[in-house]
């Protein structure tokens, strides 16, 4: 222990000032929503929190009194189709592209990696436009669809498809296995990983995607959460800082579920889209 | 004969390939056509030429957008990456537990969606009740309305933005860490080069390309920035850019003119005008890199 020099010191205190820091603006809005009601906000910055049952009282009351549950099971449902919906059409095409040769191949791959640096900007207004013609605006294909040939999701999960033996898939091949087959019990299984990484990164940019509801979901009925927490909290609206905090706190549940669960997953799936592009 | 023989291969890549064509290439032709015509989204488009471009290169609203732009990049993006670049050395000079707790501890801001913290930071940055001015009160100096008072807005954007986004740069450098050969650390050490020298003269030259790739995806958002100025302003289709546009930015301009103003013509070309900054930009990244190799 001889080690414990001034330094050292100096960086524990460093290191747990800015965890602070990252964690206290959550942190408080807990300890917000689990307080009694009525006391001002600016008398006490709240560090800890003090009622569990007034802030599930606040939490049964959004749900039942406001539109935030809709917007809730619009969002969750937003979330899921599109996962789905990415991992499936991404995984089929990442199968072919990644172990298979057929003409056309390397020129439509190149095409869609072109897409990787086309900012959303070009495309968010034209794909709206399009989006209306169908009449798709407040719809949720009208959300999902626009979204689903995600060039990002086929890029990694050609990358892991690669490392997949040829053998294998002669094996299976010689076994019967349809082409189709092999893609789901052989392929599938084996990126499962990939799949569970991007699933996780989808659902975290999906829940916090705000540009693209705003504009395709403009209707009330079929706000997302992030759309509700900006009524919530915008200068004109009505409801107190007790439940505007519990309207923050309930959008970001999900995605920190999703955190303390999957947090080796996210951090790798992040560092790997990093230092593989 | 031989299509038949390559069809399953065409059927499995075909829902991809035919959303991508209806759902990226598509808009953006169609997007390249309407920026050359005058169009409110009702009546047929009528063509007009460069009319759009001249109208949106002209207006005052995009000049204050790309000033505002370019103060909040050239802050943002070097503070964010040595934020980030410190947080990764700090969570590295840790073992074990605490490594991982700090590392996600720091990465948590990461997770929240940018709506959410643009939201939960307006409360702390609120006049007089909220808590950065209740510290404020405390040390004895008067109120500041942050989001409000145009001296403080840009400064108030880019703290929320390193917030969310040192974490999710800070797990890139870490990846970059971790592939440095620690033999080198060694020969180092026997050279007697201590922490900082061995900091200057290997960690950041062995960085490089992770830092390349960290500044230019940096940079590339930070020209897209949208949801944080958006909410910390309160911004609607009806009113954005805050109190005298301090936080008006390109996307929140160009989003503005579609669906306030019903111009899709000029925001179309908006968005193409914003297109070529973002590639001209990348261009010049990639080319400084292949000019620096060849060294």
């Amino acid at each position: 222990m001889s080690r414990i020099t001034v330094w050292v010191v100096l960086k524990w205190v460093v290191a747990l000032t800015i965890a602070l820091i990252a964690i206290f603006p959550i942190w408080w809005t807990i300890n917000v929503v689990f307080a009694l009601p009525g006391e001002p906000v600016s008398l006490n910055p709240r560090l800890w929190p003090t009622s569990l049952s007034a802030g599930l009282q606040k939490i049964h009351m959004i749900f039942t009194e406001t539109e935030y549950l809709r917007a809730y099971g619009i969002s969750i449902a937003y979330a899921l189709l599109t996962i789905i919906g990415v991992l499936l059409i991404g995984s089929l095409a990442a199968f072919e592209f990644s172990l298979f040769e057929f003409p056309g191949r390397r020129i439509l791959f190149g095409i869609v990696m072109l897409a990787l640096m086309v900012p959303t900007a070009v495309t968010i207004i034209p794909t709206y436009l399009l989006t209306s013609r169908l009449g798709w605006l407040n719809t949720m294909q009208g959300l999902v669809v626009p979204g689903l040939a995600s060039a990002f999701a086929l890029f990694m999960l050609v990358q892991f498809m690669r490392a997949i033996p040829k053998d294998m898939i002669e094996a299976a091949r010689l076994d019967g296995a349809g082409h189709f087959q092999i893609y789901w019990h052989v392929a599938l299984p084996l990126c499962r990983n990939a799949l569970v990484t991007l699933a996780i990164l989808t659902f975290i940019q999906t829940w916090g995607n705000y540009m693209w509801p705003l504009i395709v979901a403009s209707r009330p009925e079929m706000y997302t959460v992030g759309q509700v927490v900006g009524l919530f909290n915008s200068p004109l609206s009505h409801h107190t800082v007790d439940t505007v905090m519990t309207a923050n706190l309930l959008a970001a549940i999900p995605p920190l579920i999703f955190f303390l669960i999957f947090q080796r997953q996210i951090v790798e799936g992040v560092a790997m889209s990093g230092t593989k592009g | 004969m031989s299509f038949r023989r390559y069809l399953p291969h065409y059927l499995m890549i075909a829902p991809f390939m035919i959303l991508f064509a209806a759902f990226f290439l598509y808009p953006i032709l169609s997007g390249f056509y309407y920026s050359f015509h005058d169009w409110n989204g009702v009546q047929t488009p009528e063509y007009i030429g460069l009319g759009n471009y001249e109208k949106v290169l002209g207006s005052r609203d995009f000049s204050r957008a790309m000033t505002n732009l370019l103060w909040y990049i050239a802050l943002t993006v070097p503070l964010g990456i040595l934020a980030a670049l410190g947080l990764a050395l700090l969570v590295d000079s840790f073992t074990g537990r605490w490594a991982n707790f700090f590392r996600n501890a720091f990465f948590l801001p990461v997770v929240l969606p940018a709506f959410l913290a643009a939201t939960i930071w307006r409360w702390i940055y609120a006049p007089n009740f909220g808590l950065l001015n209740v510290v404020l009160g405390w040390l004895g100096m008067p109120s500041v309305n942050f989001l409000n008072d145009t001296g403080t807005m840009l400064y108030a954007l880019i703290a929320v933005d390193i917030w969310v986004s040192a974490g999710f740069n800070m797990v890139i450098i870490l990846a970059g860490l971790k592939n440095i050969p620690s033999e080198l650390y060694e020969a180092a050490r026997l050279d007697g080069a201590n922490k900082w020298q061995q900091i200057v003269h290997i960690t950041l030259p062995m960085l490089g390309p992770v830092l390349f790739f960290v500044f230019t995806y940096g940079l590339i958002s930070a020209m897209q920035v949208f949801d944080k100025p958006w909410l910390l302003t309160g911004s609607s289709f009806a009113s954005y850019g805050g109190r005298r546009n301090a936080l008006l930015f390109p996307v929140m301009d160009m989003m503005g003119r579609a669906f306030g103003g019903v111009k899709f013509g000029e925001a179309a070309a908006y968005g193409f005008l914003l297109t070529v900054a973002i590639v001209a930009v990348t261009a010049v990244m990639f080319g400084l890199r292949t000019w620096r190799e060849r060294r």
